[in-house]
């Protein structure tokens, strides 16, 4: 605690989060509803760098849970109309569930049979969301009668304030002791099983907790948006931007993939003059970094005491 | 010996599919004495150490700590009931520094204690200065040199105080002088009353260190008793000399003056930060049979898959007139330098014939018939099997074929690596008859590693002794019988 | 009647399945890669055939061709400019090299069906049939092209058995899959085999691509979509096995063919999916999986 009250780098954290806050006064509306959704990305993205840096697994769908939580609670509120916060909750549920149920083959599996079985899970989302269009609208999506909030200021700060909190709670765990332990569980599980951790239960726990994060995100999203469908949270395409954006920002660094998932976004947007290009030109400097700077910009900058 | 027995293994069997791992073993070991377990590979013992430890699951037998049955334990529960184990590899994690990866070894098995104890930190610096960590604890393990890893493994296996250590190959890549300090860290152990069971090839270099040996082959308990007895003890002799030493006088003097076919200079191999082998110089004359001697872990696969050119390395090998490092490792095979490797890499769902087929791929078609044809002479059980797939023959017969597969290539110079580990006297025989014919018939010249002396001395014309990564011992068969014989285990 | 024209059908399509598939798993069984750009690769060969068969005034046949050398320059590109950089790179630790091909080809995958919308938009192309005209087998009405396309991939499925089983180079890639390092022991390179299976890759995603165009229409959205179901198949019947592959492409093939006739066409995609779950479940090396 003390070590983090003295290091630099929290106070930069503080003077980003606050500039952060104070951007309406400056920025344009257009330019705020980016960030909104760059800031749910990046929730998105921190997800699944705890579970692959940390827990060693890697999830080529995270759409999966993430569309299982937005679906969730898009239905449940087109249905019956609870509160939003109960339709978040739901979603949530339901995507811990599908984490358990990703969690149980990547325990039996490995390596790249693991990462077939995530993408086919999405495959199965998508493919169950169009035959069920009567309740999900199918391919052409659904609407949800509820919003966050109709200002876009006030989404905005939503979103904002949901990115932090998320980003503390998740960098928070990477650098507690059950951090420390689930990339043990990640990184070698012979070893960390013979040091008395049980790998099983700390990797099922990744899954839940990195699904509830994804849920819970997704169906804010949905509840930001005012609409649902597969192209906005189930599409393959968008499953890889989680991945990039986190492996471009730093593997195994939490806060790196939040950064990266914004960096992507804004570039995206930034490139939109030239038309379905912008989406080649992010791959194409995507696949760059990959094979140029694998370890991604905060990656390189924190890895540097590890190199001799 | 009043000591309370800490863990009991008894009748332990392991079977991986047809093959029997562990054959009815039985030990005890006490609080304060250090057991060393020992045997060449494929004897079992690094296997026996797996399953006490629930690495991997028991097929029959139990196994008790302090009285408790912890046989079908999974390792993390064996662990918090008090083993350590040390593994032969060092596993750090790598983005942590020494003192959080101790750290790590202190942390109970929870998912909501988010911070840990305050007396984990001093606990942990505690052990760190133990082994003699201290000054490097805030450093990443890939900073660190080899011997520091090795520390931190010892650190992390005794950070819970367990009653009993499982080591295993604790020197293997260590210096002479870094062996002498962590043996005084394993005696450490034993006074401090804990039970250790150290696994390793070479009983010389335990000796000095443990109260007991229980020496395996095959799976099999072969002896037991003290370091001294259990080297003298008759069976362990033939299984790590292979028998009487009895040599003679070959074309040893002819061999000499020729000019050398390949020349090893200054070879030395780092496998990540242990060093596998350490300025080795050979020579090998044109036609010349040569045995480098050695027990397992010594370096020999090293040295020939340096050779081959299958692992990076310093120094200089000149073969046939080339440096070898300017081709690759196929294209060194096609030169005419051909490894048969201790693990004889076959194609076991294809044919023998397609076996040999492949290994004939350089020659023109008219020579590979007739290096088949001979090839099939010198081994005739191959002719038998011709079609079977190479997975289901013997062992014995896989080595033959890996052999012959080598020598379809029509080689210059011919590495033989282990060829008889786990093979029966009687293949032994055959084997060593198919070599001598191999020399009558042809100019090959032959480098053959050996762990098995009574196998390798009598077709050499020279021989090396390979220790700790070193050549420490070059002379004539004679020679060595006379000097070496006796001290080699 | 139904069930005659869901056999026909059926086989058609499995065939051109079993095609894709095989050079995937090849790829995977000798070269242990994953390429998710699969697709990608069969878009490729069928818009580039389709353009030179049309816009390029080449005719079917010489149009088909050119798409098949298209498919194997794709694969060489994708070799060379995607997985050997991530092979060779030393920055990325040896353990993850597997992942990150999987990721770089899922982007390079997402590069080449937008830069094919872009030059050619996502209008699905179809090439003109090899040859016009129906014919009636058993009474079911059905188009030569169809039976065409079925009898050229069973060609292409022979010739590459043959290679395999026959040919001194086959026996080598069946080496290379079973133990590289013995043929490295042998004296043979391995990266010149790499090249040789890329080859073949190339001309079996080529062939796919471009009969796929003649029989049902491609385009570049449908890469994402053909390396789905190339890698469905392959996981069903085993990472690594080509007869497996085979097996997979046909049971899988039916399935959907079955499901589009009895049930919906738009719940084509469902049995397979599930028989997909069930086999990641239960059996997840797959039916003749071996690593």
């Amino acid at each position: 605690m003390k070590t983090l009250l003295r290091s630099p780098a929290l106070y930069i954290a503080i003077a980003v989060v606050i500039v952060a806050a104070l951007l309406p006064l400056w920025v344009s509306a257009y330019l705020l509803g980016i960030l909104t959704v760059a800031y749910y990305f990046g929730v998105f993205s921190m997800a699944w760098d705890l579970l692959f840096g940390f827990a060693g697994e890697v999830n080529f769908g995270p759409t999966f849970l993430i569309g299982l939580g937005a679906y969730t609670a898009a239905i449940l509120d087109n249905e019956f109309g609870p509160p939003i916060v109960v339709c978040i909750m739901a979603g949530a549920a339901v995507a811990v569930l599908g984490g358990l149920a990703l969690a149980v083959p990547a325990l039996r599996l490995s390596g790249p049979y693991f990462g077939l079985v995530t993408l086919v899970a999405v495959l199965l989302l998508q493919n169950a969301i169009v035959i069920f269009a009567h309740w999900t609208g199918g391919e052409i999506g659904m609407t949800v009668p509820d919003v966050l909030s109709i200002d876009t200021n006030e989404n905005y700060w939503y979103a904002l304030a949901f990115l932090v909190v998320c980003a503390i709670l998740l960098f928070g765990l990477s650098r507690s002791a059950v951090g420390l332990i689930l990339q043990a569980s990640g990184q070698d599980r012979i070893e960390a099983q013979a040091l008395g951790f049980n790998v099983t239960k700390h990797k099922i726990a990744a899954f839940c907790i990195s699904a509830l994060f994804s849920g819970v995100a997704g169906a804010m999203l949905i509840f930001y948006m005012g609409t649902a469908s597969v192209d906005t949270v189930i599409d393959i395409s968008i499953g890889v931007q989680v991945i990039i954006a986190a492996v471009l920002g730093g593997r195994r660094t939490i806060l790196g993939a939040a950064l990266g998932s914004i960096f992507l976004i804004l570039a995206t947007e930034f490139l939109r003059p030239l038309g379905q290009l912008n989406t080649f030109v992010v791959s194409a400097v995507a696949l760059a970094v990959i094979l140029f700077f694998p370890d991604g910009l905060l990656g390189y900058v924190l890895r540097a005491g590890e190199r001799e | 010996m009043n000591a309370p027995v800490r863990l009991k293994v008894e009748n332990l069997v392991k079977r991986y599919g047809g093959l029997i791992a562990v054959k009815n073993v039985s030990l005890e070991l006490r609080a304060g004495e250090i057991v060393g377990l020992i045997g060449p590979n494929g004897s079992g013992k690094s296997t026996v150490m797996k399953l006490v430890m629930g690495v991997e699951p028991v097929t029959a037998g139990t196994i008790t700590l302090d009285g408790t049955d912890i046989t079908r334990w999974p390792s993390h529960r064996v662990a918090r009931a008090g083993v350590g184990i040390v593994f032969q590899h060092s596993r750090p994690l790598h983005r942590q520094t020494v003192l959080e990866n101790i750290k790590l070894a202190l942390l109970p098995d929870s998912l909501i204690r988010l911070f840990a104890d305050r007396d984990v930190d001093t606990r942990a610096r505690a052990i760190a200065d133990r082994v003699g960590l201290s000054a490097v604890i805030n450093r990443h393990p890939s900073t660190l040199p080899f011997a520091d890893l090795r520390r931190m493994e010892m650190a992390k296996a005794i950070a819970r105080n367990p009653q009993v250590v499982l080591v295993d190959e604790p020197f293997a890549g260590l210096t002479l002088s870094e062996v002498a300090t962590f043996s005084d860290l394993i005696r450490g152990f034993r006074d401090e009353g804990r039970a250790v069971l150290l696994v390793d090839h070479n009983v010389k270099s335990v000796a000095a260190l443990v109260d007991r040996v229980f020496a395996m082959y095959l799976g099999e308990r072969i002896a037991e008793g003290t370091a001294e007895e259990v080297m003298r003890d008759p069976t362990v002799r033939r299984v790590y000399l292979g028998g009487e030493i009895t040599a003679s006088h070959k074309r040893g003097e002819a061999a000499t003056r020729k000019p050398p076919l390949l020349t090893v200079e200054d070879v030395s191999v780092l496998y990540g930060k242990a060093q596998a082998l350490d300025k080795v110089s050979i020579h090998v004359g044109a036609g010349e049979f040569v045995s480098i001697v050695g027990l397992n872990g010594a370096g020999k696969t090293t040295l020939f898959n340096a050779m081959s050119g299958l692992v990076p390395y310093s120094g200089k090998i000149a073969f046939d007139g080339r440096d070898l490092k300017q081709l690759t490792a196929g294209g060194i095979a096609r030169f005419g330098l051909v490894q048969c490797p201790e693990s004889r890499e076959l194609f076991g769902d294809m044919s023998v014939e397609e076996n040999l087929d492949l290994g004939g791929q350089h020659l023109t078609a008219a020579r590979r018939r007739e290096q088949h044809d001979w090839l099939l002479e010198l081994f005739p059980i191959l002719r038998e099997r011709r079609t079977q797939a190479a997975r289901t023959l013997s062992g014995g017969e896989q080595q033959m074929l890996a052999i012959a597969r080598a020598l379809m290539m029509d080689p210059k110079l011919l590495i033989l690596d282990e060829p008889t580990l786990g093979l029966a006297p009687v293949i032994l025989e055959q084997l060593g008859r198919a070599l001598e014919r191999l020399r009558e018939k042809s100019p090959i010249t032959v480098v053959l590693g050996e762990q098995n002396v009574t196998f390798a001395l009598p077709h050499a014309d020279r021989v090396y002794v390979l220790e700790h990564a070193r050549i420490v011992w070059e002379g004539d068969p004679v020679r060595f019988a006379k000097e070496m014989g006796t001290g080699y285990l | 009647m139904v069930g005659l024209q869901i056999l026909i059908d059926g086989f058609a399509i499995s065939s051109l399945y079993a095609l894709g598939a095989m050079g995937f798993t090849l790829i995977f069984g000798v070269s242990g890669v994953l390429n998710l750009s699969h697709g990608g690769i069969m878009a490729i060969a069928a818009v580039i055939g389709w353009l030179a068969a049309g816009d390029l005034g080449l005719g079917t046949y010489l149009g088909t061709l050119v798409g098949v050398v298209a498919g194997l320059v794709a694969a060489y590109v994708t070799y060379f400019m995607v997985i050997l950089p991530i092979q060779r790179s030393r920055a990325i630790p040896r353990d993850e090299t597997e992942i990150f091909i999987l990721t770089g080809t899922l982007l390079w995958g997402i590069m080449i069906q937008v830069g094919l919308a872009w030059l050619f938009t996502d209008n699905p192309v179809t090439m003109r049939p090899l040859i016009d005209g129906v014919t009636y087998i058993a009474g079911v009405r059905t188009p030569k092209n169809e039976i065409m396309i079925a009898v050229i991939c069973w060609v292409v499925i022979g010739l590459l058995w043959l290679l395999v089983n026959r040919t001194p180079a086959g026996k080598r890639l069946l080496a290379a899959s079973i133990n590289p390092r013995g043929l490295t022991l042998l004296g043979f390179d391995l990266s010149r085999i790499y090249l040789f299976v890329w080859a073949i890759y190339g001309v079996l995603a080529g062939v796919a691509g471009v009969l796929l165009a003649s029989f049902l229409g491609v385009s570049s959205a449908s890469a994402g979509q053909l390396t789905a179901s190339a890698f469905s198949i392959v996981v069903l019947g085993g990472l690594g096995s080509v007869s497996g592959s085979l097996i997979a492409a046909y049971v899988v093939g039916y399935l959907e063919t079955i499901t589009a006739y009895l049930i919906a066409p738009t719940l084509r995609p469902i049995p397979a999916l599930l028989l997909l779950v069930l086999v990641v479940y239960v059996r997840p090396q797959g039916i003749l999986g071996r690593r």
